[in-house]
């Protein structure tokens, strides 16, 4: 690196490749009104009226071109939006941008003009916390109903009003049915919340010009569960742990604990044990391999049809891994298995049965994987369904902060697992899947290969378990009973979870529960790309696209 | 001999006199309409079931009675006690006529199929064409039922489903003209009438080691039969053309509004559509209820739940085309080929008879 010339994206860095605040700072010149640290990167304060100068700046001069996660929240004294920026090509590199605004008057600049991202994540801001946003192109609610009176999440938000949602007073979809105009022949339909290939309680209002999309907007928020707020009502220790596991029924429930696990760990400055981290990578691993095979298995119900054999296949692959998991955990489907410090208990015994099963498994798998291809990837019908349809192209993929399988077929190589290591990744051998289709194919195939990946993960791990010394097994580091960080520490940490990257953000107010809890989905920003890849396509394609997306609403309704 | 002449001679009645053969016939129309609907009862909650538990390697129906056998029982009595949902708004008199029309109109074409051992209600000389007219009626059915619920996924569907069957329909009767050339007859007769489509399939085509090989049209023109099995796969609404249903994108399409009585009469003309397809299949191309040893009645099961079978496999395995894609093939692939078919038939008759 240190031989070429600099070019822009070497803007605030140093010598050695890390960041450079001081140089940002400078960038920015008198928009920067202080510095934070956060435990994760430093911050800085602006002016809310500098919001969109100040990101594109970072984005166009300093090469963070990744909106990660928008956060916002209420002081006492003020509100506050917290720009999480990073970069597709190193992870490692972060920094903030907080955004603070008076309390009377919480409005700042939308950062919508520079991420699409932003678009959803400042809606939340406002539906959640109510701030403002200046220059937002649809600054409407978006997980709550229209007609909701007050911020949740809000300081002065009295919990115990009743909240009367009649369907009434929602806007009635079918009221305007000509959307475009009174000449043209648009229909308006709704897809969901109640729909066989939704996945989940999605709405999808779609305008349809005959068989073709002429608009689509996807409504969410069905399935809001306050998690957030539930979380910070719970202590670090215990109490959080299980939500987690709510916001992924697809299997991934172990990969959602580690987002937990690794921040808070990070927080309170706990070190896992190495052992732990093996189980750990393993079992996380093989949570993927659920969620992925889930993803291909629905994948086949959208595309194939309702009595497709590949769904039923890969149910049944997914049972043999879900009864390992089971033996591990306990669990088949919410396995809270992970603690902070390390995992609940050591692998069960007798230990050689159990590795016997994974290895079996994973000797089956080719041979599997081989029958999906044949059913799914190598049909011609298939292809010609899903090659060069749902088509998101990489720079408008990053635009709305896609990540995952969504972003690898799209051939952005972007991986947290790699670009910011944790667990026993870094030590592992194993390679991230991309795909250059952009397209509907791309994805299936991404998430197929990526079993694999997972496979040859797993596979590593066990023979590492297999002969770790038995006075080595430490399964959990020692935490103290109660964890009250500092107060006002801050701190965004992510995994590489199933359906794409999951960040959560936290911050202390000193006792043992988090004073702000904020949950990056996945499925959040790769479920805003649906508009994009849908327009202008086929009613088939829409909800092959959709499918492909592989969106859990539990993570992005929270 | 059909089998409203045996019922007249059985019962004494004059088949000369129009009263005693209108008797007669639906006497016999009875018969083989209850024939047929039995044949629905196993294999829409029964045989459907076993065969995708089958393909996805499950185990499906097997509580109630030998093999689960009862669960038929069991699903038309729970079907039919449903409440009967008539959303709000729909076109009441065709919304109501929708399902018996497509129900019906695939029973009115078993009128001239022959079953073997004598079973066949009428023999016209027109009977392809009636065939053909009759089943092709079940479109009207299906525009009606998506038009009248009043909902936009019936809508689609309906449409979907008319736009199919129009792309796929005129394939298949060309490819069916075809058999027309080489029998020279529309009339689809029986095993031991000469001139007719099944009589004429019964002549030795060639013997391989001292199996005698009927002239079934299927050995004839395996072209036309590959092409017709294709055509019917489209015109019964199975995958890889199960797009006017498509539910996981429209639903359930044209039938989505109907519960009830009327959802077991869409199914069931569903079914009947696929057996009537098989049949057609059997009787133009498989020598009709012909084959060695076992009675015709059973030879004719055989192949209408072969081609059942077949219906149920592609849906298992196969992945469903776009309304556009389906269209195109339609349009610019099966006519382009049922054309040359055609004249590829012609050619071989012009110089071989």
């Amino acid at each position: 690196m240190s031989l070429e010339e600099p070019g822009p994206r070497d803007v605030g860095l140093t010598k050695a490749g890390e960041v450079n605040y001081d140089e940002l700072e400078a960038l920015l010149g008198d928009a920067v009104l202080d510095r934070e640290t956060h435990l994760n990167a430093e911050a800085f304060v602006i002016r809310p009226d500098a919001v969109q100068d100040t990101l594109s700046t970072l984005k166009e001069e300093a090469g963070f071109d990744f909106l990660n996660c928008v956060t916002a929240q209420e002081y006492q004294d003020r509100y506050e939006t917290i720009y999480h920026m990073t970069k597709y090509d190193d992870r490692t590199q972060e920094v903030g941008v907080v955004v603070p605004t008076s309390k009377d008057d919480p409005v700042s600049e939308s950062a919508e003009p520079v991420f699409r991202t932003a678009d959803w994540h400042e809606r939340e801001a406002y539906d959640l916390v109510g701030i403002e946003y200046e220059g937002h192109p649809d600054p409407r609610r978006i997980l709550l109903p229209d007609t909701w009176q007050g911020h949740p999440l809000s300081l002065d938000y009295d919990q115990t009003k009743p909240q009367i949602v009649t369907l009434r007073e929602n806007r009635n979809p079918l009221q305007e049915d000509q959307r475009l105009n009174d000449d043209s022949d648009t229909m308006l339909l709704n897809i969901g919340p109640h729909h066989p290939a939704t996945h989940g309680v999605l709405h999808v209002e779609a305008t349809l010009d005959g068989e073709q999309v002429a608009d689509v907007e996807p409504d969410i928020g069905y399935i809001h569960r306050c998690e957030e707020q539930m979380c910070q009502q719970g202590t670090y220790r215990h109490q959080i742990m299980p939500y987690p596991d709510r916001w992924d029924w697809g299997g991934a429930g172990l990969l959602n604990e580690w987002a937990y696990a690794r921040t808070a760990e990070t927080l309170a400055d706990i070190d896992v044990p190495e052992y732990a981290q093996v189980i750990r990578t393993m079992s996380a691993e093989l949570s993927r391999i659920l969620s992925h095979m889930l993803a291909v298995a629905a994948y086949a119900l959208d595309v194939v049809g309702d009595f497709t054999a590949t769904f039923m296949y890969g149910m049944q692959d997914r049972e043999t891994v879900q009864n390992i998991l089971e033996d591990l955990t306990g669990q088949r489907l919410m396995f809270n298995y992970f603690r902070l410090g390390g995992v609940a208990w050591d692998l069960p015994e007798p230990r050689e049965e159990f590795f016997e099963k994974i290895r079996a498994f994973i000797d089956d798998l080719p041979e599997k994987l081989e029958e999906y291809h044949n059913l799914l990837t190598s049909n011609e019908i298939l292809q010609v369904r899903t090659v060069n349809t749902g088509r998101l192209e990489p720079e408008v993929a990053k635009s709305y902060g896609a990540t995952g399988p969504v972003a690898r077929g799209s051939g952005i190589d972007y991986d947290v697992r790699r670009d910011d290591p944790y667990g026993y990744y870094d030590k592992l051998d194993w390679d991230v899947v991309t795909e250059d289709g952009c397209d509907n194919y791309a994805r299936l195939l991404v998430r197929l290969q990526e079993v694999e990946e997972s496979a040859k993960i797993i596979n590593q791990c066990v023979d590492l378990l297999e002969d770790w010394p038995e006075e080595d097994r430490t399964i959990q580091a020692n935490v103290p009973r109660t964890i009250k960080p500092e107060p006002d520490t801050e701190v965004y940490k992510s995994v590489e979870a199933a359906k794409g990257e999951l960040g959560i953000y936290i911050r202390s107010d000193g006792t043992d529960k988090p004073a702000r809890f904020k949950i990056r989905g996945g499925s959040f920003s790769n479920l805003q790309t649906l508009p994009e890849m849908a327009e202008g396509e086929y009613i088939a394609d829409l909800i092959a696209s959709l499918g492909s997306l592989d969106t859990i609403m539990g993570e992005v309704d929270r | 001999m059909t089998l409203s002449d045996t019922i007249a001679g059985l019962l004494g009645l004059n088949a000369d006199d129009p009263l005693h053969f209108f008797v007669a016939a639906i006497l016999a129309s009875a018969i083989v309409g209850t024939f047929m609907l039995v044949n629905v009862a196993i294999a829409g909650p029964w045989a459907k079931r076993k065969i995708t538990a089958a393909f996805t390697d499950r185990i499906a129906v097997n509580r109630i009675g030998p093999f689960g056998l009862m669960v038929i029982v069991a699903d038309a009595v729970r079907l039919l006690s449903k409440e009967l949902i008539v959303p709000e708004k729909v076109d009441r008199p065709a919304w109501d006529l929708a399902p018996l029309l497509i129900a019906g109109s695939a029973l009115l074409g078993f009128a001239v199929i022959p079953m073997g051992n004598g079973i066949q209600v009428a023999d016209p000389e027109v009977g392809l064409a009636y065939v053909f007219a009759v089943a092709s009626l079940a479109s009207v059915g299906l525009v009606m039922a998506g038009y009248a619920s009043n909902n936009k996924y019936s809508m689609l569907g309906g449409l979907r489903a008319v736009a199919q069957n129009l792309a796929y329909e005129i394939p298949l009767v060309l490819t069916g003209v075809s058999v027309v050339l080489f029998a020279g007859t529309l009339q689809l007769g029986n095993v031991d009438a000469a001139n007719t489509i099944v009589g004429a399939q019964q002549a030795t085509l060639a013997t391989i080691g001292g199996i005698a090989i009927p002239s079934w049209y299927a050995f004839v023109n395996p072209f036309a039969f590959v092409l017709f099995l294709v055509a019917n796969l489209a015109e019964v609404g199975r995958n890889p053309f199960d797009t006017p249903e498509a539910p996981t994108e429209i639903v359930a399409g044209y039938q989505t509004e109907y519960s009830s009585v009327y959802f077991v009469l869409m199914y069931l003309g569903e079914f009947i559509h696929i057996f009537l397809g098989g049949a057609i299949v059997a009787t133009i191309f498989l020598g009709g209820p012909a084959g060695p040893v076992l009675p015709g009645i059973v030879w004719f099961l055989i192949k209408i739940w072969a081609v059942f079978l077949f219906t149920q496999w592609a849906r298992s395995a196969l992945p469903r085309v776009r309304i556009d894609q389906l269209i195109e093939i339609g349009w610019k692939g099966m006519l382009v080929l049922s054309f040359a078919n055609l004249i590829l038939t012609a050619i071989i008759v012009g110089v071989v008879v």
